[in-house]
C-alpha cells in the first residue's frame, strides 16, 4: 500500500511540474504587463509591515488611488519582517513587467545597513525608484515627571537620562542616540517593540523620555500628558508649530522616514510613468490629503530620481555622524 | 487521546476511580467508557526511550548554551544578546540531568511500530503541498492530498475519496480567494 | 461619567444600519476566528476600505470590533474540537475543552464557554463604562520590571498546567522560552539561532508553534494511532449545559472575569496571561485538581470568560489614553483615524456619540453573539460525528493553508510541518507541548522586559524587589513555589488529614 503511495505522489508531482512549465500559478487574478496599457491584470504590493503601522496605511491609501486611477486592482500584501528586508527581497526578485510593486521606507536602506551585519542590507541598486510619497517626522518628547522641556534642561539631569526607542535601527533610534551624544548628556535607550510599547512607558514614567513620530504622539502631546522637545525634520512640522527643529536648538541632528513607490530592477519606463502619473494623480485628490492631514505626514511627492539621491545623501551623512559619535545602533560590526 | 490523560499506573487504576466520587456516577461511567477506548495505546518504550529523550534535551541545552555564549553573554548593567537564551539552555541542561537521574522508569512514553511509518508518509505529503504549493497553486496539490490521506491512509472508499476531495478543495477557493480575498497561489482563475 | 451621552450612545448602536453592521462583525468574526492563520487584524485591514464607503463610519467601527471580539468566539471551537487553537488566548482552553470533547461533551463545552465568554465580556464592558480612564492610568504603573515579575509568574503558572511529570513538563517549558529567542534580537539587532535564514531573522509566528505542535502533532499522531481499529463516533450527549455544569462553572466565570478584567488592560501578552491565570487560579481552588486536563469544566468556563473580558478591557488603553494595546487595536486606531478621530484623552469629550456607540455596541454585540453561538453550538458539535479519516486531511488543509496567510510564506508550513512532527514525537516520549507553547508565547515578553529593567536599574537588580508593585508580584511567585513544598512537608508529617492513601498513591504513579 505504502508503494502505491509513493507512486502515486511521484506521478502527481511530475504532472505538477510540468504544469508549471506553463507557468499558469499567480497569487491573484491576473498578470503584469509589457505593453502601454498598464496594468492589464491585478498588482501585488507587498509591503514590510504589519496590518495597522503606518507603512501599511499608505501602501493601502496609495492603492486605492493606483486602482481608482488605473483601473485593476492593487492588493496590499502584508509580508512583515525584518523591518521590511523581506519584503524588499521579494520585490527585488519578482518580474519587472509592473505586476508587484511595493512602497518602501528609508529606514531600511539609510539607518538598517548601520545596525545589521553586511549580509542583511538591502540596496536601493537592486529597485528603481518611481515616486516619492511621504515622509513621518520625529519628535523627542519627555514624560511630565522627567522635569525635561527642552534640550537645554538636560544639563539639570542627575545621572542617566533613559530614552525609549520604537526598536533597533529605526529612525527614532538614531534620532535619539543622536541628540543624546551630540548634545553630550549621559544618557541609556531602552528599545520597545514599536511605538505604542514606547509611549506607554512615556506615559507611566517609565522612561524620562522617547523618540516617537509625530504621529503616535500628537494625541499626547495636545493633552499635555507628554511634553514635546525638539523634531528632528529639516524644517517646523506643521502640526506642532511652536516645536523647534534639532538643529533650531543647536544641535546639528536632521533624521527624518519617508516613503517611496519602488519597482523591481529594469521595469519598462512607460509602467513606470502610468504609475507614476496616477500616484500624482491620486496625491491631489482631497480625499489622500486628508488621509495625510489625519496620520500628521508630510507631503514629500519629489521624483524617484530625487529620491534616490536625498537617500545616497542620507545614508552617508547618518554613517558620518554615527561614526564621529561612536554611536553603537547594533550588531553591525 | 490527549496526551493530558496519562495512563495509570497498573495498581493504580483503583485509586483512579475512586476519586471523582462526589460526581455523578453517570458521567463517570461515560468518561470512562471513551477514556477506555481511547486507552488501548502501544506499549511502553522503557527506560531505552526515556534515557533518549533526555539525552535529546541535555543535547539541546548544550548547544543552545553554546551558541549563546558566542553571541556575547555582556554584563548584568548591559545584557548581552547571548545572557537569557544562555539562562535558559543552562536551565534546559539542569532538568535533562534530572530527568536521566530519575526519569528512567517512567511509563509515559510509546513503543514505535509498524504504523508509526503511516506517520511519516503523512508527514511526507504535508512537506510535498508545501513544495507544490508556490509551484502549481494549491487545487492539484490539494486534491492529491485529500486523495493520499482518505484513500490510502483512512481507507475511505474511492467515490467518496473523489467527491471529498474536490469538494474541499473547492471550499477553500471560495472562501479563501473570494470570501477573504487572500492572495493564495492558485491555478484555476475565475 | 456622562449618563445621557451614555444612554444616547445606546440610541446611536440601536439604529438599525449599526445593527446590521454589528451583526456583520460579529459574523465575520467568528468566522476567522474559526479558521486558523487569518487574525482580526488581518480581516480588519482587509476591510478598513469600508470605513470609507460606509453610510456611516460609526457603523463601520462597530463592524470592526465586532470582528475582533467576535473572533474570541470563534477560536474556541476549533480549541475544542480539533485542538487547533486560533489564538494565543485559547491555548489553555484546549486542555479540558478538547478532553471534554473526547468524551462526548463538547456541547457543554463549547455552551459553557459561549456564557462564560458572554458574561466575561459583558463584566469587562460594565467595568469599561464605570471604571475605563482609571484602570488606563493603573495600566501605566505597569514598567518593565513589573511585566518581567507578571511574566515569571506565567511561566511558573505555566509547570502547573497538565498531569504529566512535572520536570518534564518544566523541560518542555524551557525549551519554549528558548525558541522564543530565535530571530533578531530587539536589542541589538543581533541574530539569533536564524541560521543565516532571513525567514527566522523576525522570529516564529506563534500560530506556526501552536498549530504545529497542537493540531498537525495531533493529526499524525491520530493517524498511527487510529490505524486498524474501527471507528467509534463519540457520543455527543448533553447538547447544552446541565444545571448541574452550569453551577460547577458559575464561579469559574466569575473569577475568570475579573482576572481577564484586570489583566486586560495591561498592552501585550495581558489576554494570554489572564487566561493562564484563570486556568491556574481553578485548578487551585479546585476540590480535586487531577480532574484538569482530563475534562474539568471550570478548565474552560474560566479561561474563556478571562480571555474575553481581556479583549474587552484592551479597548481601554486605546479609548481613554490612545494606545493600541495589540495588533487589531492598532487596525481600530487606524480606522478611527480614518473617520477623522485620533483616539486619545479627549475622544469621549470630544466624540461621545462614537465613544459611547462603540463601547455600547459591544452590549448588543456580544448579545448577538451568544444568541448565534447556541444554534451553532448543536451544527458545531456534529463535527465530531465525521470519521477521523475525513476529518484529518480536511484539518491538515485547513491548518497548512491557514498558516500560509499569516505572512504568505511558504516557509512557515514547512515550519509548522517541523513542529508538527516535533508535537508527535514529545507525544511518543511522553512530553506535553503544551508547557512548551504557553512559555513561548510568553518568553519574549519575559526576556524583553527584564532586559529593559536591567537596563533602568543601571544593573542593580534590587530594583525588582524596591518597586512595590513589582516586588508584590515577586512575593506571589515565591508563595507560588513555597506553598506546594510547604504542603508537601506538613502531610509527611501528618499523613492522613487532608488526604486518603488512594489519592496519595495515584499522584505518586502520576509522577
Amino acid at each position: 500500500m505504502r508503494k502505491q503511495t509513493l507512486s502515486l505522489a511521484a506521478v502527481a508531482a511530475g504532472a505538477a511540474l510540468a504544469l508549471s512549465a506553463c507557468g499558469g500559478v499567480q497569487t491573484t487574478a491576473g498578470g503584469g504587463s509589457d505593453s502601454g496599457d498598464y496594468p492589464t491584470g491585478s498588482v501585488n504590493m507587498p509591503v514590510g509591515a504589519s496590518a495597522g503601522g503606518s507603512s501599511d496605511l499608505i501602501s493601502r491609501q496609495v492603492s486605492r488611488g493606483l486602482s481608482e486611477e488605473l483601473g485593476g486592482s492593487f492588493p496590499v500584501i502584508n509580508r512583515e519582517g525584518a523591518n521590511g528586508a523581506l519584503a524588499a527581497a521579494e520585490v527585488a526578485k519578482a518580474e519587472p513587467d509592473g505586476s508587484t510593486i511595493s512602497v518602501q521606507n528609508a529606514s531600511l536602506f539609510a539607518i538598517t545597513p548601520l545596525a545589521v551585519p553586511e549580509d542583511q542590507v538591502t540596496s536601493i541598486d537592486d529597485f528603481d525608484v518611481v515616486q516619492g510619497v511621504s515622509r513621518d517626522d520625529y519628535v523627542l518628547v519627555a514624560s511630565k515627571g522627567s522635569g525635561f522641556d527642552s534640550i537645554e534642561s538636560f544639563q539639570d539631569a542627575d545621572g542617566k537620562v533613559t530614552y525609549g526607542t520604537t526598536g533597533v535601527g529605526t529612525g527614532a533610534q538614531l534620532a535619539c542616540a543622536l541628540t543624546f551624544n551630540v548634545n553630550d548628556t549621559p544618557a541609556e535607550a531602552i528599545p520597545f517593540d514599536g511605538g505604542a510599547p514606547a509611549l506607554t512607558a512615556l506615559l507611566g514614567d517609565q522612561v524620562d523620555t522617547a523618540c516617537l513620530q509625530v504621529g503616535e504622539a500628537i494625541e499626547n502631546i495636545r493633552s499635555g500628558k507628554i511634553l514635546p522637545i525638539v523634531v528632528f525634520g529639516p524644517e517646523r512640522v506643521e502640526f506642532l508649530p511652536d516645536v523647534p527643529t534639532a538643529q533650531e536648538s543647536g544641535l546639528d541632528v536632521e533624521v527624518a522616514q519617508y516613503r517611496f513607490m519602488t519597482v523591481p530592477k529594469g521595469t519598462p519606463q512607460d509602467v513606470k510613468d502610468s504609475i507614476a502619473e496616477a500616484m500624482q494623480a491620486t496625491f491631489e485628490t482631497s480625499e489622500y490629503q486628508d488621509f495625510n492631514e489625519q496620520n500628521n505626514l508630510t507631503p514629500m511627492e519629489i521624483s524617484g530620481d530625487e529620491v534616490v539621491t536625498q537617500l545616497e545623501e542620507d545614508k552617508q551623512r547618518y554613517a558620518d555622524l554615527v561614526e564621529e559619535y561612536g554611536i553603537d545602533l547594533g550588531d553591525a560590526s | 487521546m490527549s496526551e493530558t490523560q496519562p495512563r495509570p499506573a497498573p495498581g493504580a487504576d483503583q485509586g483512579a476511580s475512586d476519586v471523582d466520587h462526589e460526581h455523578d456516577i453517570l458521567a463517570e461511567i461515560k468518561a470512562e467508557v471513551a477514556q477506555d477506548l481511547a486507552d488501548e495505546r502501544p506499549p511502553a518504550g522503557g527506560p531505552a526511550y526515556q534515557v533518549a529523550s533526555a539525552l535529546f534535551v541535555l543535547l539541546v541545552g548544550l548547544a543552545g548554551a553554546w551558541l549563546a555564549y558566542g553571541y556575547g553573554i555582556g554584563s548584568l548593567r548591559r545584557p548581552g544578546p547571548g545572557l537569557w537564551p544562555f539562562i535558559v539552555s543552562c536551565l534546559i541542561v539542569v532538568l535533562a540531568v534530572v530527568l536521566l537521574v530519575v526519569g528512567r522508569h517512567l511509563d509515559d512514553t510509546e513503543k514505535f511500530t509498524r504504523s508509526s511509518l503511516l506517520v511519516a508518509v503523512g508527514a511526507a505529503t504535508f512537506v510535498a503541498l508545501g513544495f507544490l504549493l508556490p509551484v502549481v497553486g494549491f487545487e492539484i496539490p490539494a486534491v492529491l492530498l485529500g486523495i493520499v490521506w482518505l484513500r490510502f491512509l483512512g481507507g475511505e472508499s474511492w467515490r467518496s475519496t473523489i467527491v471529498i476531495s474536490v469538494l474541499t478543495t473547492a471550499a477553500f477557493y471560495g472562501l479563501f480567494l473570494y470570501a477573504l480575498s487572500v492572495p493564495l497561489p492558485h491555478l484555476i482563475a475565475l | 461619567m456622562d449618563f445621557s451621552a451614555f444612554l444616547d450612545g445606546f440610541g446611536v448602536v440601536t439604529q438599525p444600519g449599526n445593527l446590521l453592521y454589528c451583526l456583520i462583525g460579529v459574523v465575520v468574526g467568528m468566522l476567522i476566528g474559526v479558521l486558523p492563520g487569518l487574525g482580526p487584524a488581518a480581516t480588519m485591514a482587509i476591510l478598513l476600505p469600508v470605513v470609507y464607503s460606509a453610510h456611516d463610519p460609526v457603523a463601520a467601527i462597530i463592524m470592526l470590533a465586532g470582528i475582533y471580539y467576535g473572533a474570541q468566539y470563534g477560536g474556541t471551537i476549533t480549541s475544542v474540537l480539533l485542538r487547533i487553537p486560533g489564538e494565543a488566548s485559547s491555548v489553555v482552553t484546549v486542555f479540558d475543552g478538547f478532553a471534554l470533547a473526547k468524551q462526548g461533551k463538547a456541547g457543554t463545552a463549547l455552551g459553557i464557554a459561549a456564557i462564560g465568554s458572554f458574561i466575561g465580556a459583558t463584566i469587562s464592558i460594565i467595568g469599561l463604562t464605570l471604571l475605563g480612564p482609571l484602570v488606563a492610568e493603573f495600566a501605566l504603573d505597569f514598567g518593565p520590571p513589573e511585566y518581567a515579575a507578571l511574566a515569571l509568574l506565567g511561566v511558573l503558572l505555566v509547570a502547573t498546567i497538565g498531569n504529566g511529570n512535572t520536570v518534564k513538563a518544566l523541560a518542555a517549558a524551557a525549551i519554549g522560552l528558548l525558541l522564543a529567542t530565535v530571530g533578531s534580537d530587539s536589542f541589538t539587532s543581533a541574530d539569533r539561532f536564524t541560521f543565516g535564514s532571513l525567514n527566522l531573522e523576525d522570529g516564529i509566528d506563534f500560530v506556526v508553534v501552536a498549530m504545529g505542535l497542537f493540531g498537525v502533532g495531533e493529526i499524525l499522531y491520530n493517524l498511527e494511532e487510529r490505524h486498524g481499529k474501527p471507528h467509534v463516533p463519540a457520543a455527543i450527549a448533553n447538547i447544552w449545559p446541565s444545571r448541574k455544569d452550569l453551577k460547577e462553572a458559575g464561579p469559574a466565570i466569575g473569577r475568570g472575569s475579573f482576572i481577564g478584567f484586570v489583566l486586560g488592560v495591561l498592552p501585550g501578552g495581558g489576554a494570554v496571561m489572564a487566561s493562564l491565570a484563570a486556568y491556574a487560579a481553578e485548578k487551585r481552588v479546585a476540590k480535586d485538581p487531577s480532574r484538569f486536563g482530563r475534562g474539568a469544566i471550570e478548565g474552560v468556563a474560566g479561561p474563556e470568560s478571562a480571555n474575553n473580558a481581556a479583549a474587552t478591557s484592551s479597548f481601554i488603553p486605546l479609548l481613554t489614553i490612545g494606545i493600541p494595546a495589540n495588533a487589531s487595536m492598532a487596525m481600530l486606531y487606524a480606522a478611527l483615524l480614518v473617520v477623522g478621530v485620533t483616539p486619545g484623552p479627549q475622544l469621549i469629550d470630544e466624540r461621545p456619540d462614537l465613544f459611547w456607540g462603540v463601547v455600547n455596541s459591544m452590549y448588543i454585540g456580544n448579545l448577538i453573539l451568544l444568541l448565534l453561538s447556541i444554534p451553532l453550538v448543536g451544527i458545531f458539535v456534529r463535527i465530531l460525528r465525521v470519521r477521523p479519516a475525513i476529518l484529518a486531511p480536511i484539518t491538515a488543509l485547513i491548518t497548512i493553508l491557514g498558516v500560509y496567510t499569516i505572512r504568505n510564506s511558504v516557509f512557515d508550513i514547512f515550519l509548522m510541518i517541523f513542529f508538527g512532527v516535533v508535537g508527535y514525537l514529545m507525544k511518543k516520549f511522553g512530553f506535553e507541548p503544551g508547557p512548551m507553547v504557553l512559555a513561548f508565547v510568553l518568553g519574549s515578553l519575559i526576556e524583553s522586559s527584564f532586559r529593559r529593567s536591567m537596563l533602568i536599574f543601571e544593573g542593580d537588580a534590587s530594583g525588582f524587589v524596591t518597586r512595590p508593585i513589582s516586588g508584590t508580584i515577586l512575593a506571589f511567585v515565591v508563595l507560588v513555589i513555597a506553598f506546594p513544598l510547604i504542603k508537601r512537608a506538613l502531610r509527611r508529617k501528618t499523613p492522613d488529614t487532608d488526604t486518603t492513601p488512594e489519592t496519595v498513591q495515584r499522584e505518586d504513579s502520576l509522577r
